[in-house]
């Protein structure tokens, strides 16, 4: 099957994951415009002018008037008397203390900007990342002049917002061994997520472990999901730590050698293909509008890996059904098992 | 304000990987359940637009998304100067003037093409459509069937509208929608004969294809309108329908337009070839460790060196830059899978095919 072309489809059937009601209280002999929470307000649209009712998220009051008014195209939500909308799409809101993946922007004298698909780059200044050579190390002006060896346009980094601005804008820092350049791996990112409240409806789901190691049949495979819905899998490296001399210091200066390296380290071809697919996968089950987790990834890499050891010994593969196709044949295994 | 951000915008490490990944046997392709022939899955569907002569619409499944849209226009065919007795020229109701064979002129189709994020007059636009129209006039019976008389002529607007910004390369997804689009225009009947003024007939039901449909005929004998195919070459592979990570690493990218063999039965025949230049030319090297100070390497002291220190350097997983164009060994493979019978070309005709009959 090289080439499928399908006529348009049918709207699609509500997420998997949806709640079929959501609001706490029912209300149905309240006067809401819009009374089954499936249907989509648009900005500007009036939810109600009814005065019992709060202004929540995703809604505005203009001033002198008690119209409740939506200011993003997404989905009402009551939680008592309250009204929130909850838009379909957003740019990541950052908060201090998440974990991000970003990608630099551009590099100025003393910092970089990093795109973390925000609605504003975010910062990077030169003082908060670790410095080659152990950490308490001070910085000259020699390491600014060489700002590029660091980080340069283009490059990975997985990070933590530091503080926030005034306008929004994040700062970031990398002063963890956790932290720092990406490789050896793949980029995947989901659109859209959001973060926050958003999560509960696809995407990454901060307040979950986020940096996680994935066991498969050719080795382990680091997979980083940074709240903004930026994804890094990449091979697990293993920091060959001297048993000799096991002091902090030690391994910090082993971590350091290739901390700001952009080579990738030999990887073995089963290896690169078990990143692929934990990508193809991360990217299907987006597109099956399901959260983005440790759990569920695991589950799907593993029904996955099954399916495809089933397909091949009952003789053909089927090659080309698209990740989408893959995550809903091992979703409807997965809920098959469990129901029986 | 940048006229254009960079075309790739990967790190030096993703590049080698990618590159890496794809030069396997068989190649690893950015989503694993696809081969290296196979096609992103996409809807796509015959006219929507009520008010056109044809229309078509593709989606990718990735959200990228194109609306094609033909309309055609009666025109007046200016009349050449012609040396000496004007006799000839004035009313022409003889019997040699029946065909239109070779009396379509290149002008009387004229295609816009546009893509969110880029003015009408940004290189992407334009080259893209001066690849289709060529790709179009290349066959020459297209614009035969535009001739109505020695005064009169269709002329057709072919607008080609990108409805996401350009996630990968368009220009197939572009071909594909102008291919299906053209399956689909119809123009209204000629009731009046020869050189008089055009009178058609009212009747929408008795309006004829532009490329009529035969159900005797095998579909590689139909007269079908071109698709283009991109290609690209990563080490040893050859990859069709390239994403744009895929892109970004590639030696070359190969644009192949072809058509329905007409008649002999078996495979497709190639309309146009072009190469394209490949993003993967203007992305930066990698740094090797050995010439990073940040890795405990040593930094070139001039370009010079760091020439032959890169030129010297041994170990896999740094990224180069492909150098130079595409080998004729390559291009001749290329074109071989994409016309051979049961080939791509074959599949994506028959695919759109498929779409059109409904």
């Amino acid at each position: 099957m090289g080439v499928s072309i399908l006529p348009p489809s049918a709207p699609l059937p509500p997420r998997r994951d949806a709640p079929t009601e959501d609001s706490d209280v029912d209300m149905s002999d309240d006067e809401l415009p819009t009374s089954n929470t499936a249907s989509i307000v648009t900005p500007g649209e009036h939810i109600t002018s009814d005065p019992q009712w709060m202004r929540g998220h995703g809604t505005y009051v203009p001033a002198g008037s008690g119209t409740i008014i939506s200011t993003v195209a997404g989905s009402l939500h009551k939680t008592n008397k309250l009204l929130s909308v909850q838009p379909l799409r957003a740019r990541y809101q950052p908060e201090i203390g998440d974990l991000v993946i970003g990608r630099i922007v551009n590099v100025q004298t003393k910092k970089w900007s990093v795109d973390i698909a925000a609605p504003m780059l975010a910062n990077l200044p030169l003082s908060s990342i670790n410095l080659p050579g152990g950490i308490l190390r001070r910085r000259t002006a020699v390491d600014e002049l060489n700002i590029r060896t660091f980080f340069s346009e283009g490059d990975l980094l997985v990070a933590e917002v530091q503080s926030l601005h005034q306008d929004n804008t994040a700062s970031l820092h990398t002063r963890s061994l956790k932290y720092g350049k990406l490789r050896n791996g793949l980029f995947t990112s989901l659109s859209g997520a959001g973060g926050g409240i958003l999560s509960r409806k696809g995407g990454v789901v901060r307040s979950r472990r986020q940096v996680f190691t994935l066991n498969t049949a050719a080795g382990e495979i680091d997979v980083v999901l940074g709240v903004n819905g930026y994804i890094f899998i990449s091979k697990h490296t293993v920091v060959a730590a001297s048993t000799t001399e096991t002091g902090i210091n030690r391994l910090d200066e082993q971590v350091t050698e290739t901390l700001y390296s952009s080579q990738n380290d030999e990887i073995e071809a089963p290896v690169m293909k078990e990143i692929t697919r934990v990508s193809t996968l991360i990217k299907g089950l987006v597109a099956c509008g399901t959260k983005v987790d440790e759990d569920t990834i695991v589950k799907v890499y593993e029904g996955a890996v099954e399916l495809e050891a089933e397909e091949q010994s009952l003789g053909g593969v089927e090659k080309g059904v698209g990740a989408k196709g893959v995550v809903e044949a091992v979703l409807a295994r997965l809920e098959v098992e469990s129901a029986g | 304000m940048p006229p254009q951000a960079a075309l790739v915008n990967l790190s030096p490490a993703e590049l080698s990987f990618l590159r890496s990944a794809l030069s396997q046997t068989p190649p690893l392709r950015l989503d694993v359940t696809k081969g290296p022939r196979d096609f992103r899955s996409m809807r796509a569907e015959c006219d929507v637009l009520p008010s056109a002569n044809g229309s078509a619409r593709i989606a990718l499944e990735d959200g990228t998304e194109a609306l094609v849209g033909v309309k055609a226009e009666v025109d007046t065919t200016p009349q050449r100067p012609v040396l000496g007795e004007q006799e000839h020229v004035v009313t022409n109701n003889g019997d040699e003037d029946s065909s239109a064979n070779g009396k379509g002129r290149n002008g009387w189709i004229e295609m816009s093409v546009q893509v969110p994020g880029f003015r009408d007059d940004d290189a992407l636009p334009v080259f893209l459509a001066s690849m289709l129209s060529d790709s179009l006039l290349a066959g020459g019976q297209l614009k035969d069937r535009l001739y109505i008389n020695t005064r009169f002529h269709w002329k057709l607007y072919i607008d080609i509208l990108l409805l996401s910004p350009p996630l990968s390369y368009p220009l197939g997804l572009l071909s594909m929608a102008t291919h299906l689009a053209l399956l689909s225009t119809h123009l209204p009947s000629l009731k009046s004969e020869k050189d008089e003024d055009p009178l058609f007939d009212d009747d929408w039901a008795a309006a004829s294809p532009l490329y009529p449909r035969s159900s005797s005929k095998p579909l590689t004998a139909r007269d079908m309108p071109p698709v283009i195919i991109l290609a690209i070459a990563v080490g040893p592979n050859i990859i069709f329908d390239p994403a744009k990570e895929e892109l970004a690493v590639a030696d070359a990218v190969l644009a192949v337009a072809c058509t329905t063999s007409g008649g002999s039965g078996a495979g497709a025949k190639i309309v146009s070839i072009r190469t394209i230049d490949p993003p993967s030319h203007l992305t930066p090297p990698a740094v090797p460790n050995s010439m990073n100070s940040a890795t405990g390497g040593t930094a070139p002291d001039s370009s010079a060196q760091a020439l032959t220190m890169r030129e010297m350097l041994a170990t896999s997983g740094v990224w180069t830059p492909p150098r130079g164009g595409m080998k004729r060994g390559l291009v001749s493979q290329v074109t071989k899978m994409v016309v051979e019978k049961g080939g791509v070309a074959e599949e994506v005709i028959g695919a759109l095919a498929g779409i059109e009959v409904g």
